[in-house]
């Protein structure tokens, strides 16, 4: 039977069990459900369960060991010496697994009977292309070992299969019947029903935590690969950024710097850009502003938060740069000459600064909009003018969760990409020029990895090594925002 | 500083009147809250607003510094004037009728700034002190007045949210000291404190009587007998009965406050 089917008869048998439960919780009652110890659907529920989750286990443990099994043993059928040089163990087993899953195709298809199939010796037929017939080409001939441990390996499965299938159902219909025998009017189907409930909390949870501890792990290992390749000083406080790709990487030169520098450059820029202006939006749409501006301009300004940053990074290219350059580029407005081309730190700041400002202001709006009326009526009730009061006391009540917003728009800032991509250029370079063309760690992450890339290079695998620096720099002011927040939030209670 | 006015001048000169509010009306958008109250208070008189829960004695209490201004439905009409002076004139400055009449509010509100600060708040926004010795000199002189200053003179540098509530009572009071008002409002100060600190603030609310006009609105009415000499019984908007507290205390005229007074309604 297929997986799919056990899958559907065990929620068959599931919602039998609903069914089967609810009836027997009502005939211990005597058909008045104010004499259960819980609402008759908790019983159905705790049967299904029982029924299913077990089984459902069951299954997917059976499908991840039934082939490590089979693999084993038939494995150790295949004579260690007899493998050919250059070839591997695991080879021959796919060439293995390739021949038993044509002999599956060609008896689904009619064209040999079961009975052919297990039978057949090399010595007597072209396994190669009988196979080949119905559409199952291999790479080369068949062994007689081969062929022996494909069918074997048939067996196998066919044999595990069938267990499989009683052994899903036995449990489900144990668990069915197992449930069903124990309700009383008195048994508490609630409370078993809440367990599996917080189970699958406990789950989801567990879910995204293991999924952040598999993202950490594979940049750690892919990191140390490496530091295997390539020293882990020059990768760190090398100045220079010169990736080459043809020479297998032996010329390369990875330094983080000049990445690390175009990323905190950037940053700073859109932040001197976002936080005046995002701070004073919220201070005016909280302090201010009348409730019909408010419900109009909040949104609005959330809208900026929902446009795309390739949208943001194509403004930067198009309008943004060629603005700068007129006002700052040769025989520009300023008659200076800074800024040679569109694609600048600048460029990528601004645009990226205008993109935080509905970081800056929604959440400070939030804030302030939290420090308790009693602290603006007490210092209005002192004769303080409304500037006043917002300077003195509530952007002072308000300033560790301002500063909270802050460092989550800066790291935000530090993990931006396409902006970057599309605002600052490509060149790594150690520059003060806030007109030149840099890159950042994001740009560099994205360039080493598009286009083929051959993951035993220092060139691709130094990604995973800037993928973990930058996770590290923006986890560091993700927990010291936590922690600035934590410290201040009680402040006024 | 308005501490040095003679104390004999006591109940006896009733018609100098440091407040006088002729026909005030208030509206929160449709809420007629305030119907038709005139009243005048006394100066260096401590003047009780009691009366059942929504009766508009906060509100009528919040007219007289204009702090309604800060509610967009709120419209205020009638006269109030302080010293003769129309406090709803388009010359006034809410702001600076706010610094003459002080206020101190229901829950105790201390700014998340160090006592010293909270104190010098006021004088610092209205430039009362010249240099930092004056500061220092208001500051210890506001907290003496308001009972604080044993209590709190070796912790001027820490948060006022640290002090208990009673002590963060007082320490508002000092905060509205501070800026020399001439009428000192008080809405219900004593409502989130306990027994003691609630001796303790009615304590200081009788002292202030000796340079300020005190107007408190409170829900205990044991409270407006110990600590007023006048007291106003506002129901459902109207002012009912205004007169001395021992007169509306122990021989009211309108059977409303006897009810109220006896325990009947409110």
């Amino acid at each position: 039977m297929s997986n799919t089917l056990i899958l559907l008869v065990i929620l068959g048998l599931g919602v039998l069990g609903f069914f089967a439960g609810r009836a027997r919780a009502m005939a211990t009652a005597e058909g008045d459900r104010r004499n259960l110890h819980s609402l008759p659907n908790y019983y159905g529920a705790n049967t299904a369960l029982n029924a299913v989750v077990p089984a459902a286990v069951a299954l997917a443990v059976w499908l991840i060991v039934q082939p490590f099994i089979i693999n084993n043993s038939v494995s150790d059928m295949i004579d260690q010496g007899a493998i050919a040089e250059g070839s591997s163990l695991g080879l021959i087993m796919s060439d293995v697994r390739r021949v038993a899953e044509g002999l599956d195709v060609a008896v689904a298809q009619g064209a040999m009977t079961e009975q052919d199939a297990s039978d057949m010796q090399t010595g007597f037929t072209d396994v190669r292309e009988r196979l080949a017939e119905v559409g199952v080409a291999l790479g080369s001939g068949v062994s007689a070992e081969t062929l022996l441990a494909a069918q074997r390996y048939r067996e196998m499965a066919w044999t595990g299969n069938w267990l499989k299938t009683f052994a899903v159902i036995a449990i489900a219909v144990g668990g069915l019947v197992l449930t069903w025998r124990v309700i009383t009017r008195d048994y508490r189907a609630r409370n078993v029903v809440e367990k599996g409930v917080l189970t699958v909390l406990i789950l989801a949870a567990s879910i995204a935590i293991l999924t952040t501890v598999g993202i950490v792990l594979s940049l750690i290992f892919n990191t140390y690969e490496f530091f295997k390749l390539y020293p882990a000083a020059d990768f760190f406080f090398g100045l220079n950024w010169s990736p080459s790709f043809s020479g297998r990487g032996q010329s390369s030169q990875l330094g983080i710097l000049p990445l690390l520098w175009g990323t905190l450059y950037i940053s700073f820029i859109a932040l001197v850009v976002a936080v005046p202006i995002g701070l004073f939006a919220a201070i005016y749409l909280s302090e201010y502003a009348s409730k019909s501006v408010r419900a109009v301009a909040k949104p609005m300004l959330e809208v900026l938060a929902g446009i795309p940053t390739i949208v943001y990074g194509l403004f930067a290219l198009l309008t943004v740069g060629p603005l700068l350059v007129d006002v700052f580029g040769e025989g520009g407005m300023l008659g200076v000459n800074w800024m040679s081309g569109g694609t600048a730190v600048m460029t990528a700041g601004l645009v990226m600064g205008m993109m935080l400002i509905p970081f800056v202001s929604s959440l400070s709006d939030d804030i302030i909009n939290a420090v308790p009326q009693a602290m603006r009526d007490g210092s209005l009730g002192l004769g303080a003018t409304h500037s006043e009061t917002v300077r003195q006391v509530i952007i002072p009540a308000a300033l560790p969760g301002i500063v909270g917003a802050i460092l989550l728009a800066a790291s935000r800032a530090i993990g931006e990409t396409m902006i970057v991509v599309l605002g600052a250029g490509a060149a790594a370079r150690l520059s003060l020029n806030p007109f030149d063309a840099m890159t950042t760690v994001t740009a560099k992450i994205v360039s080493q990895l598009t286009g083929d890339s051959d993951f035993s290079s220092p060139v691709a695998l130094v990604a995973f090594a800037l993928g973990i620096s930058l996770f590290v720099v923006t986890l560091g002011l993700n927990v010291f925002a936590l922690y600035i927040v934590r410290k201040y939030r009680e402040q006024y209670e | 500083m308005k501490d040095m006015i003679p104390v004999d001048r006591k109940m006896s000169t009733m018609q100098d009147s440091k407040i006088s509010a002729r026909g005030v009306q208030v509206y929160y958008g449709e809420t007629h809250a305030i119907k038709d109250v005139s009243v005048e208070i006394a100066d260096n008189t401590v003047t009780a607003f009691i009366g059942p829960s929504g009766c508009g004695k906060s509100t009528f209490l919040r007219c007289l510094n204009r702090m309604n201004d800060t509610i967009d439905s709120a419209r205020v009409s009638g006269d109030i004037l302080i010293d003769g002076e129309d406090i709803y004139d388009p010359r006034v400055d809410p702001v600076q009728l706010r610094a003459k009449v002080g206020m101190v509010f229901q829950k105790p509100n201390p700014f998340p700034k160090s006592i010293y600060d909270n104190v010098a708040y006021g004088p610092k926004i209205h430039g009362l002190a010249r240099n930092k010795a004056d500061l220092d000199e208001i500051v210890e002189k506001s907290l003496r007045k308001a009972a604080l200053w044993e209590e709190a003179k070796d912790r001027l540098d820490k948060p006022g949210t640290g002090l208990s509530g009673g002590q963060q009572q007082r320490l508002c009071i000092a905060r509205a000291i501070a800026t020399a008002p001439e009428v000192l409002l008080m809405d219900e100060p004593c409502s989130a404190l306990d027994p003691i600190a609630t001796a303790q603030v009615e304590e200081l609310i009788d002292e202030l009587r000796q340079s300020y006009s005190v107007v408190i609105v409170t829900h205990s009415m044991q409270q407006a007998a110990r600590v007023s000499q006048k007291t106003a019984f506002f129901h459902l908007g109207n002012l009912v009965e205004y007169d001395d507290t021992d007169k509306i205390f122990t021989n009211p005229q309108d059977p409303r406050t006897e009810s109220y007074i006896s325990g009947r309604i409110g």
